[in-house]
């Protein structure tokens, strides 16, 4: 196994299927795409096709949203059989998920669920991760998620624990700039004081995407609109941290034209080369 | 609170009924994309079965159907698994609400299905068998294969229920019919059967050989060369995926 990861500074898309025509029918201005893990293991027929078929033509990233890492009930063995099925097939970039829970052992809410940052919860989520880690034999990212709720036992904060985590496990670290700047405002910190508590070293990717206003002042990370101006602020201070890696506008909802997305896209690549240049 | 302890308590908050509300404001948008989550997961898996029921009564069942019927694999596209069964205690006097979800249902489940190889007559003719090789002969079904008895023709309706006709259609004609589901190449297929016919694949589906096949239907007076035919028609349609030979 090997336990680096290269950087790797590209601009991608997250690949909807709203895109795949147009991804099928010429190669796009993407350095990268980036597909949920889940839509296409144990399956066949056209969606494992699709992918195939792109993969020919870009790098793909493996991006899971249910291996629930932070679960107190400990992780799933056949899913992470079938991830690594999928990864051996596709040969991904890198394989990503996020610091969350899903579920227990017998309800997945389908969610990224927000963890307590204690002690408890780390060495939890640091076995977990060791294991996963262990099982497909290659490191992982890490992502930090949105949250709308806080835990009165948390002695570390979102930026601490996953500092501590990538020193306990060896993994590396999605930022998603725009669950940044939703956490920060919902839990009213200082955005830039997350980036100064993330290791450079560490971080392989960042996530842009677009957020929506929530009840009594929250934001909602709804990835249903284009990047907020206040996402790219905050993205050009990432970049003159952390330099040259991996970005991707990352859409779920309402999705557009790939026109619009492509533009969001030249628009990450400006303030990059800027911030890079600085 | 242990971590434990701490989960447990979280899920069953964002899943409980709104006889109790959230506790913060944090809690109920995580209850709401919950619920939001789980509805969109049935709604794009039976648009059908929404325009045939209507929006209220399909809001209805699926708000019935999250509430008793938790999400519990790691897939939400499993989720919807057990909505037929459930559409079946609710719709009772209704039954084609149940079979057309299911074969809503099954069609989505073959379109990504597992692939698995064709088998053609013409790779089944030119295999060399002798008549003991063909007595003896056992299939695996296709991609995405499944089976059950309806009491209504489906067909009608399914076509009817596309999103620009589904305002025309009609109740379907009540019969007794199977209904098969699988998929060729990458499209989902599905057909309706007489019972005599799939009396006769059940027993193939079943792993009977063709020759215990053949013999079960004379033993309740069918025609023999019937099953030459019906098994003509079905390696026509690629309803297997591959041939054994019983030892």
């Amino acid at each position: 196994m090997s336990h680096t990861i290269p950087r790797f500074s590209g601009f991608g898309l997250g690949l909807r299927k709203e895109h795949y025509a147009a991804f099928l029918g010429e190669n796009q201005p993407v350095d990268f795409v980036e597909v949920i893990s889940e839509n296409f293991m144990a399956c066949g027929g056209r969606p494992l096709h699709t992918l195939e078929a792109v993969r020919a033509r870009h790098p793909v990233i493996l991006h899971g949203v249910s291996m629930s890492l932070g679960s107190a009930h400990g992780l799933n063995r056949d899913y992470l059989a079938e991830l690594k099925a999928l990864a051996q097939r596709i040969d991904p970039l890198w394989v990503s998920d996020h610091l969350c829970w899903t579920g227990t052992s017998s309800h997945n809410s389908h969610d990224l669920l927000p963890l307590p940052y204690t002690e408890e919860a780390l060495d939890r989520f640091a076995a977990n991760l060791n294991f996963a880690q262990d099982v497909l034999e290659r490191p992982l990212l890490v992502e930090n998620p949105s949250s709308y709720v806080g835990f009165a036992s948390s002695t570390l904060s979102e930026w601490e624990f996953l500092a501590e985590l990538t020193r306990r496990t060896g993994c590396y670290l999605l930022l998603d700039v725009n669950n940044i700047y939703v956490s920060s405002v919902n839990h009213g910190y200082d955005p830039l004081a997350f980036l100064a508590g993330i290791p450079v070293d560490r971080v392989r990717q960042i996530h842009l995407a677009g957020h929506s206003q929530g009840p009594e002042g929250m934001l909602i990370d709804t990835h249903d609109a284009p990047v907020r101006d206040e996402v790219w602020a905050l993205y050009a201070r990432a970049v003159e941290r952390f330099g040259p890696c991996a970005t991707m506008i990352e859409r779920d909802d309402d999705i557009p034209p790939l026109e619009d997305l492509l533009a969001e896209l030249d628009q990450a690549r400006q303030l990059a080369s800027a911030g890079v240049a600085a | 609170m242990t971590l434990l302890a701490e989960q447990t308590h979280f899920l069953a908050e964002i899943a409980a009924d709104d006889d109790a509300p959230p506790s913060s404001i944090g809690m109920g948008i995580y209850r709401n994309a919950y619920r939001a989550r789980l509805i969109g997961a049935l709604e794009s898996g039976y648009e059908r079965t929404r325009r045939w029921v209507g929006d209220d009564a399909f809001e209805a069942a699926a708000a019935h159907y999250i509430l008793t019927q938790p999400p519990h694999s790691w897939t939400l596209d499993a989720f919807g698994a057990q909505f037929p069964e459930v559409l079946a205690e609710l719709f009772a006097g209704d039954p084609e609400v149940a079979e057309l979800a299911w074969l809503e249902w099954q069609m989505q489940q073959a379109f990504g299905a597992v692939d698995l190889p064709e088998l053609g007559a013409a790779q089944l003719g030119s295999a060399g068998l002798d008549e003991s090789d063909w007595e003896n002969l056992r299939f695996t079904m296709a991609a995405g294969f499944t089976a059950r008895e309806v009491s209504h023709d489906l067909s009608g309706l399914w076509a009817q229920l596309r999103e620009d006709t589904a305002h025309q259609a009609e109740n379907p004609a009540r019969a007794d019919y199977a209904l098969i589901v699988w998929r060729r190449a990458m499209q989902p297929h599905f057909r309706l059967l007489e019972l005599a016919e799939f009396s006769a694949l059940s027993h193939l589906i079943n792993g009977a050989t063709l020759g215990q096949t053949g013999t079960a239907l004379e033993q309740v007076g069918s025609d023999p060369a019937q099953l030459g035919q019906w098994l003509a028609t079905w390696l026509g349609e690629g309803l297997f995926a591959a041939y054994s030979i019983a030892a």
